[in-house]
């Protein structure tokens, strides 16, 4: 095999990879919103219980994660298809991270801006969502782009539950094809063919933001 | 003409809707804010002793005294954004319990203008003072725009109004924090130091519009250390000092016979 040979092959896992990212944002993203939200709003025993979630899906080893949902969940009959195990850990995983993001965001911003908001009689869900919220995420929109890279380079574990994406091809054809260098380099490659246009949007994002301080209007 | 018999200066004709949302409020309350044997402790420092202050409707009323004499927590406790622990406020009458539904009513009648202007950044002039007209008093788009064209002439930057706050001066921003309290309607309005992070050549395109809103009858409880202000607008000057009102007096009384020695120190600092 050439090593365009080799390339194109492990893009068949390609399909796999972006699939995985794509759930696990569908995980990750509403996981991050809601956590972090409500960690900043509450207190006390309700802010320690939502803490411990975060923190479990944070701040476990994705692999074991795998591992445990896979193959340890059937010994109590408890049979999830290895894509949904994958999108949920990475996704749960990645949205642990991002709701630290969210929650720092929301604490960032000047107290005024609340104040200024409930002074005015807003009552404190639209303050949430129209003053606080907004600000918050743009200034975290280059964390979150960082995430997603990391999201996107964590979903070659998925392999270990057998699903089919470019890491497990890779280590496919590199059975069959003496061919380490060749096939792990080209493994390497196609990562960053697909992080790379992620890493310049983010830095085309991040100066949107530094250029022009509003990008929002209320109409 | 207002209860003074000075001429309103209006830069515009009140369009019909203006007018009826000025009439929302009916003008029996005789005292918009009061404050009665108010206690306020932060942990075990004693931020407000026994506070006892009435601003009737119509009046204007200064508070000056030293840094961390209690200032900004009065005024902050005029309008829920400071909690109290002994003694009654009243707003146009109505007690605050500290009740979130209640709070939310009330603060739509009292309007508040920061130090630090707290314009929301995210939006626009315009956005900044339709945003709770829509959200809170669910006017129209077209009927919030109006109001809102109209405030901002009358803080004279309606031109500004497609611009976002960082692309407006110091002066500006707070001239569009006056416009967007303003648009509630409030009963009262409440300045914390307005033009103190003001840099001094931007000061008194602030004290105008604020010269210009006691001239029309707005009721004003003010701290500041604006002392021609004090002089020029307001009827009564409150003294503050170590969470106590020390002294309360005319403009003329204040600053040519203070009663305390404390204030005449306050003064000869304040006036050097
Ligand atoms: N959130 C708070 N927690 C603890 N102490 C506070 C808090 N806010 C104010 N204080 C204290 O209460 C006192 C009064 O503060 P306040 O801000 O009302 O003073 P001020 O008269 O407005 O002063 P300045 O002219 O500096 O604005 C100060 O000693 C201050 O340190
Ligand atoms: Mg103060």
């Amino acid at each position: 095999m050439t090593t365009v040979e080799i390339f194109v092959g492990i893009f068949e896992g390609f399909r796999v990879t972006a699939t995985v990212t794509a759930l696990g944002l569908l995980y990750a993203v509403p996981f991050a919103l809601v956590f972090g939200v409500a960690q900043y709003l509450t207190k006390g025993m309700a802010r320690l219980a939502i803490t411990a979630v975060i923190e479990f899906w944070r701040s476990s080893a994705v692999i074991i994660l795998l591992f445990v949902f896979y193959y340890v969940l059937p010994v109590i009959d408890i049979q999830l298809p290895a894509i949904t195990v994958a999108a949920m850990v990475l996704g749960l995983n990645a949205g642990g991270y991002g709701s630290q993001a969210v929650r720092a965001g929301l604490q960032s911003l000047d107290r005024g801006q609340f104040e200024a908001a409930a002074a005015l009689g807003l009552p404190r869900r639209h303050i949430l969502a129209l003053i606080e919220l907004p600000q918050a995420l743009t200034r975290m929109a280059p964390t979150f782009i960082n995430q997603l890279i990391q999201l996107i380079k964590g979903t070659a574990l998925v392999s270990l539950v057998t699903l089919t994406d470019m890491t497990f091809r890779a280590k496919e054809i590199a059975e069959s094809e003496y061919n380490p260098v060749g096939v792990y380099t080209s493994l390497l490659l196609a990562y960053f063919v697909i992080c790379y246009p992620v890493t310049v949007f983010g830095r085309w994002v991040e100066q949107r933001i530094g250029g022009r301080k509003g990008l929002t209007n209320e109409f | 003409m207002n209860s003074d018999g000075q001429p309103m200066r209006q830069t515009a004709p009140w369009p019909v809707e203006i007018s009826q949302h000025h009439s929302a409020h009916p003008p029996d309350r005789t005292v918009a804010v009061e404050a009665a044997a108010l206690n306020k402790w932060f942990g075990s420092f004693h931020a407000l002793k026994d506070i006892n202050l009435a601003v009737p409707q119509g009046s204007r009323i200064v508070i000056c005294g030293p840094s961390g004499s209690g200032k900004s927590t009065l005024i902050r406790c005029a309008n829920g954004l400071e909690t109290f622990q002994g003694g009654t406020i009243r707003i146009g009458g109505a007690e605050l319990t500290g009740d979130e539904k209640q709070l939310q009513k009330i603060r739509r009648t009292v309007g508040m203008v920061f130090q630090q202007f707290n314009l929301f950044p995210h939006l626009t002039v315009m956005a900044n003072c339709t945003l709770a007209l829509r959200r809170v008093l669910g006017k129209s788009r077209s009927e919030a725009v109006g109001i809102a064209v109209h405030y901002l002439e009358r803080v004279r930057i309606p031109e500004q109004a497609h611009k976002y706050p960082a692309q407006l001066s110091g002066g500006q921003q707070q001239r569009v924090a006056i416009a967007r309290a303003l648009c509630m309607n409030p009963r009262i309005m409440l300045f914390d130091e307005p033009t103190s992070s003001l840099d001094p050549e931007m000061v008194k395109e602030v004290l105008d519009v604020m010269i210009d809103l006691a001239a029309d009858g707005m009721t004003m409880l003010c701290v500041t250390h604006e002392m021609g202000f004090a002089r020029e607008a307001a009827d009564q000057v409150v003294f503050m000092d170590q969470g106590r009102i020390v002294e309360t007096a005319s403009p003329a009384t204040f600053f040519a016979a203070p009663s305390q020695e404390r204030t005449r120190l306050f003064l000869n600092k304040m006036l050097r």
